[in-house]
């Protein structure tokens, strides 16, 4: 495939083939590549030159804990988000144009949406006394209000709501491109919708979710603002933590430690993906 | 009488103020190929998807040996399909989209290969079983799709218009492969199409549908010969519909006069016509003849153009009355070539042509 490519004489022949991303390289160079190689510089020579910082972080059962519930976090966000996302966006993929435009614009309006509005809105819904404890309580559920937040169920919550539109739209993409013709040939042939869904539509619909997921999952590892407002201080994540070792403990050396393994991270699922994705490439028949 | 294998019983489906269907009534005999055919939005697939269970209709039933299907869901209706658009699953080889209908049966492994690769040669694409639907040509996709649909025997096989994505040659291919299928499996086939050619070539017995009701149903040649109403005559084959004046009917054979004045004795009819009525006459183009024979009526014309198509030249022919006639000859080819531009007459056989209400 990248032979090909090389032998494409179109462009061997553009003059500003690499030319002309030469003043974007220089932008990622200086702008990226330059503060990444010094937070890694920082993380093995502060306080003292060697890799105690990376020592401490694995070996403390405190910064363990962290992490583990960091990727806890971002595992249970990415797969409810999934759940939620994939009905809507099938709706979406199936819905009339006009609709489907109406309320996808209303999706990225949520989106566009600040932050910091939405989440303490989710505070006041998750709250003790919030709607709807309240609600629960009135209609006689619960005698009790249930503990919806400083948890990690307030954090799950929170950070599934924000991360759905980052699912749909790639899911959306992925559905729109199968024929529902498809699903009424699989019902003919004997499938039960549930058969139809597990045999044809979810496999159909993998690269999406595997987009979707991805940048989910990775969005949620490093998610701060979320996290530190529904979750509480006994449920700290990743990014929470670096911020504290930085801004309160001025502990330059382990908070680039744990960003950069944050970044390793990222950058290893990242790979993994595109092998997966060039993977089905090559020898699906898509 | 026996008892009809599939029977559509007042068939109506309404959406919303739209009749879709309406009055639809056939019985199917097992085996039978039978072609839905009729113009874009005639109601033809509306009747198949009540048939596959894609759409309930509003009011009527589909019985199968006597039971209604219309409780039964889609996937429990045992009907194999095949559709206008290719519908195989992408992420599925050949063999594992035709094992597809056995698997969700969870039949027996041993039973699934054996059926596969016997689906897989009655569509002569023994070769292909490893290759994913995106590496084959839109003729190869529909035969898979086949081979899908009669994995599992279904009683009754539909077709939703399946070759109409495909070129002229691969149609007519494909219709050949369709017609074996058929002989060799016995299946009982319900075909939708737009086309009057494909119908004629493929079915035992073709319903004409106009908007939502069935128009006439019979063998191809039944609505070539003697077609019910002006739209089946002006639908199957080619037609002329010559305005005419009824004068008067004696012993079912009509005297008309013709828009240049002449009369023409003997034009049979199927139904009652008013003295002074407005009619149409309608005369096939290859119902013309250059001479004279027995019993014809001659019709004064000027040749304008031709055209040579092979078997047959065609002439387009201008009537006293100025109106322009398609005329094919069957014989006399090198006269029609060198009458051109000259007035002179034609003649038809008055029994072979047909008297419709204005």
């Amino acid at each position: 495939m990248s032979g090909n490519l090389l032998h494409r004489p179109s462009i061997l022949r553009r003059p500003d083939g690499i030319g002309g991303a030469f003043p974007a390289l220089v932008l990622i160079i200086l702008f990226f590549v330059v503060p990444v190689v010094g937070l890694l510089l920082r993380s093995v020579t502060e306080p003292v030159p060697g890799l105690q910082n990376y020592a401490t972080l694995f070996g403390d059962g405190t910064y363990a804990r962290v992490f583990f519930n960091t990727f806890l976090v971002a595992t249970v966000v990415t797969a409810v988000t999934v759940v939620v996302a994939f009905p809507v966006a099938w709706m979406l993929a199936i819905m009339p144009p006009a609709l489907g435009s109406i309320v996808f614009g209303i999706i990225i309006l949520s989106m566009w949406t600040n932050l910091l509005t939405r989440t303490y809105a989710w505070m006041v819904l998750l709250q003790r006394t919030g709607v709807i404890n309240r609600t629960l309580m009135d209609i006689g559920l619960i005698s009790e209000p249930l503990p919806l937040i400083n948890n990690l169920t307030g954090v799950t919550i929170g950070m599934v709501y924000i991360m759905l539109p980052f699912m749909i739209l790639p899911l959306v993409g992925t559905l729109r491109a199968i024929d529902p013709m498809t699903l009424r040939a699989a019902a003919l042939c004997g499938a039960s919708p549930f058969d139809a869904f597990r045999r044809i539509l979810l496999p159909l619909s993998l690269p999406g979710i595997a987009a979707g997921g991805l940048m989910v999952f990775v969005m949620s590892l490093g998610y701060f603002v979320t996290p530190t407002l529904l979750g509480g201080t006994s449920n700290m994540m990743l990014a929470a933590m670096i911020a504290q070792m930085i801004q309160s403990l001025l502990n330059w050396g382990l908070g680039s430690a744990a960003a950069f393994i944050l970044l390793l991270v990222t950058m290893a699922l990242y790979a993994l993906q595109l092998r997966l994705v060039g993977a089905k490439r090559t020898t699906g028949g898509i | 009488m026996i008892e009809p294998f599939l029977s559509i019983r007042d068939l109506r489906k309404a959406f919303g103020g739209f009749v879709a269907v309406q009055d639809v009534t056939i019985d199917i005999q097992k085996g039978e190929f039978l072609t839905f055919l009729g113009p874009s939005g005639s109601g033809k697939s509306t009747t198949l998807y009540a048939i596959a269970g894609f759409q309930q209709p509003t009011s009527g039933d589909v019985l199968l040996e006597g039971r209604s299907l219309l409780s039964v869901p889609s996937h429990k209706r045992n009907i194999g399909m095949v559709f206008q658009r290719y519908t195989l699953f992408q992420h599925l080889t050949v063999a594992e989209n035709v094992a597809f209908p056995l698997r969700v049966r969870r039949r027996p492994d041993a039973e699934v290969n054996r059926k596969v690769a016997e689906m897989l040669s009655l569509v002569r694409l023994e070769s292909f079983g490893g290759r994913y639907p995106g590496a084959l040509s839109g003729g190869q996709q529909q035969r898979v799709a086949l081979a899908r649909a009669l994995a599992y025997d279904p009683p009754i096989l539909l077709m939703d218009e399946p070759l109409s994505a495909l070129d002229k040659k691969l149609r007519e291919e494909i219709q050949a492969e369709i017609r074996r299928i058929h002989r060799e499996t016995g299946v009982t086939i319900l075909y939708v199409t737009h086309d009057q050619d494909e119908a004629l070539h493929l079915s035992d017995r073709i319903a004409l549908f106009r908007d939502g009701r069935i128009e006439q149903i019979g063998t191809g040649e039944d609505l070539y010969l003697r077609p019910q109403s002006e739209f089946v005559a002006s639908f199957i084959g080619n037609s002329n519909f010559l305005p005419a004046e009824h004068l008067e009917t004696v012993n079912g054979a009509a005297t008309i006069r013709l828009a240049d004045g002449s009369v023409v004795f003997g034009v049979r009819i199927d139904q009652e016509f008013s003295q002074g009525q407005k009619t149409r006459l309608m005369v096939r183009p290859e119902a013309f003849r250059l001479r004279p024979g027995a019993a014809t009526a001659g019709l004064a014309v000027e040749f304008i153009d031709t055209a040579f198509f092979g078997e047959r030249r065609r002439v387009i022919a201008r009537t006293a009355a100025g109106q322009e006639i398609d005329v094919r000859p069957t014989s006399d080819m090198a006269q029609a070539h060198e009458g051109i531009a000259s007035s002179r007459q034609i003649f038809f056989d008055p029994a072979a042509a047909f008297l419709f209400p204005a």
